[in-house]
C-alpha cells in the first residue's frame, strides 16, 4: 500500500495520506557507521545503508543512491571521493572540445561505478519490496551533467557560444536516457531526472536546453512503464512554470519555495510534487524544529499528488532523531488532520 | 599592498550541491590575473558559523555570489563577463576598476581550480557539529 500510495501521489492522483520519502543518499553511510568514500564504491554497504535508512526512516520509498556523479564518471570525468560527502567532479574533459571530440561514448553497463549500481538494485530491491517501500532512481539532468563535462563555462555558452553548448547538453540529455534505461532494467519502481543547476538560468534558457534534452531520458521511462519526476534545487521560482511543462509525472523541490504556491502550481498542470522539508535549519542544524516543520509542511502539501520530502539529499551526520520527529509528525498528523472536514 | 575585492560565496554546501558546485567554480576558475585581484570564501550553511555570516549579509536564496557585501548573483550562475563587470563596479579603486575591464574579453580557467576551491574552504566545513 505504502509504495502505490507513493505512486499514486507521484502521478498527481489523491492519496489516503501523503507518503514519505527521506533523500537518504551519503547519510546512509553515516547511519551504518561508514565512510562515504567506502560506502559508494560498496554495493553491499549500499545495500545495508539503503535497506536501513527504509527500515529507520519508515519510508515509502528511498532513492537507491543519491550521487550525481555516477554518470560523470562512467563518461570520463575524475572524481574526489570524500569521507564526509558525496563524491565530486574534478575535471572537465570537455572545458575546450565538445564530446565527440574528446573521445566520449555513451556509457556501457560496465563502465564506472554503473556495476556497482547494478549490484546494488539486485540486493536492495527484495527488501524494499518486502517492505513495501519503492526504489527510486536518480537520473543525472542534462545541464548538471553537461556542467560537469564542461565547467562552469557551460553557462557562459549557452548565451553566447550555442554551437558549442546545444552538442554539449545534447550528449548530455543522451546519457541521461542511457542512465534511465538502466534505472528501469534495475528494477526501479520511480524514476526522476535531477537537474539541481536547471535552477540557476532564466526560463528561456530553460526552455532552449532543458526541457528538450530530457525528453528522451521520459520517454525511455514511461515506456517502461514507470513513474516520472524531476527533482531541481534552489531559488526555482523563475523556471517552475518549465519544471512542470518539462513533461515528468511529477516534480520536486527544495526549502527554498513556499509550498502553498507550489502546491497550487502542480495542481495547475495535474502535476504530483515534492519537498520540502527545511534540510538545514531542521533536518540537520535542529535550530528549527523538525517536527513543526514536518506538521506546516504536511499541512501545506495536503493530500493530492504531495510526497512529504527533505528539499535535497540529507547531509552526512544528518542526527537520526531529527528524522524520527519527521516519521512522528507524521503519525500525528494522520491520526488528527483526517478529523478536520475537508483537507487543503 | 593593493586592496583586494571580497567575495563571500553562501551555500548549501560546493560538494554536495551542484548548484552550489558550479557557483563556487565560476569564482575559482577566474583566471590568475583575476585571481591576484580578489579573495574569497565559501560560507556553506551546514555549519553554524556559516549561519551567522548568511545572516550578516542578509542572504535570501542558496546559492548567493556576493561582492564587498552586495549580494550580486541570487541563484543565477553568472557569465564569465557579467562576473568581471560585477567586480570591477566594486573594485576599491578606478586603476583596479581599468584593469578588470581589460580582463573582460578573457574565459575561465579550470587549471588551477582544485587548488582554488581548496583555499576557499570548499568541502573543508560542511559538519553540523562543527
Amino acid at each position: 500500500m505504502a509504495k502505490d500510495m507513493l505512486i499514486a501521489a507521484t502521478l498527481g492522483k489523491p492519496t489516503p495520506m501523503a507518503p514519505w520519502v527521506p533523500y537518504a543518499g551519503v547519510n546512509c553511510a553515516f547511519l551504518i557507521g561508514e565512510q562515504a568514500d567506502r560506502y559508494f564504491k560498496d554495493a553491499g554497504l549500499m545495500a545495508k545503508g539503503v535497506v536501513t535508512a527504509a527500515e529507520r526512516y519508515q519510508a515509502d520509498g528511498i532513492p537507491l543512491a543519491f550521487d550525481l556523479s555516477i554518470e560523470a564518471e562512467s563518461i570520463g570525468c575524475e572524481l574526489t571521493y570524500w569521507e564526509d560527502n558525496v563524491p565530486s567532479v574534478a575535471s572537465h574533459p570537455c572545458d575546450k572540445q565538445l564530446p565527440d571530440e574528446a573521445g566520449l561514448d555513451l556509457p556501457e553497463k560496465g563502465a564506472g561505478r554503473w556495476p556497482v549500481l547494478f549490484e546494488a538494485a539486485r540486493l536492495i530491491k527484495p527488501e524494499l519490496d518486502q517492505r513495501d517501500c519503492a526504489m527510486i532512481g536518480l537520473v543525472c539532468g542534462p545541464l548538471t551533467l553537461a556542467s560537469h563535462l564542461a565547467g562552469v563555462r557551460i553557462f557562459t555558452a549557452l548565451i553566447k557560444k550555442k554551437a558549442f553548448a546545444h552538442p554539449m547538453v545534447a550528449f548530455a540529455g543522451q546519457v541521461a536516457a542511457r542512465s534511465a534505461r538502466f534505472y528501469a532494467e534495475m528494477g526501479c519502481d520511480i524514476i526522476a531526472i535531477v537537474d539541481p543547476v536547471a535552477s540557476q538560468i532564466r526560463p528561456e534558457t530553460f526552455r532552449e536546453y532543458v526541457t528538450p534534452n530530457c525528453q528522451e531520458a521520459i520517454q525511455v521511462i514511461h515506456d517502461a512503464g514507470i513513474p516520472s519526476s524531476f527533482f531541481i534545487c534552489g531559488d526555482c521560482t523563475k523556471v517552475l512554470e518549465e519544471v512542470c511543462q518539462v513533461g515528468t509525472n511529477a516534480f520536486a523541490v527544495d526549502e527554498q519555495l513556499n509550498l502553498n504556491f507550489v502546491r497550487e502550481t502542480a495542481r495547475q498542470y495535474q502535476k504530483g510534487f515534492g519537498g520540502n522539508l527545511k534540510l538545514t535549519l531542521a533536518l540537520s542544524l535542529g535550530m528549527l524544529s523538525p517536527r513543526e516543520d514536518a506538521l506546516i509542511s504536511l499541512a501545506a502539501g495536503g493530500n493530492v499528488g504531495f510526497t512529504l520530502a527533505p528539499g535535497c539529499d540529507l547531509p552526512f551526520d544528518t542526527p537520526e532523531d531529527h528524522l524520527r520527529q519527521v516519521v512522528e509528525a507524521r503519525e500525528y498528523y494522520n491520526e488528527y488532520y483526517p478529523k478536520y472536514p475537508e483537507n487543503p | 599592498m593593493e586592496d583586494k575585492i571580497k567575495i563571500d560565496v553562501l551555500t548549501l554546501d560546493a560538494v554536495q550541491c551542484a548548484a552550489c558546485t558550479y557557483m563556487m567554480e565560476s569564482i575559482a576558475a577566474l583566471p590568475d590575473d583575476v585571481q591576484a585581484l580578489i579573495e574569497y570564501q565559501e560560507w556553506s550553511i551546514k555549519s553554524k558559523e556559516s549561519l551567522k555570516k548568511f545572516m550578516e549579509l542578509k542572504g535570501k536564496v542558496l546559492p548567493t555570489i556576493c561582492i564587498e557585501n552586495d549580494r550580486v548573483f541570487e541563484s543565477i550562475i553568472p557569465q564569465y563577463e557579467e562576473l568581471i563587470d560585477a567586480l570591477a563596479e566594486r573594485a576599491p579603486s578606478e586603476e583596479m576598476r581599468t584593469r578588470l575591464l581589460t580582463l573582460r574579453d578573457g574565459e575561465f580557467d579550470f587549471d588551477k581550480v582544485q587548488e582554488n576551491l581548496a583555499k576557499a574552504g570548499v568541502g573543508q566545513k560542511t559538519r553540523a557539529k562543527e
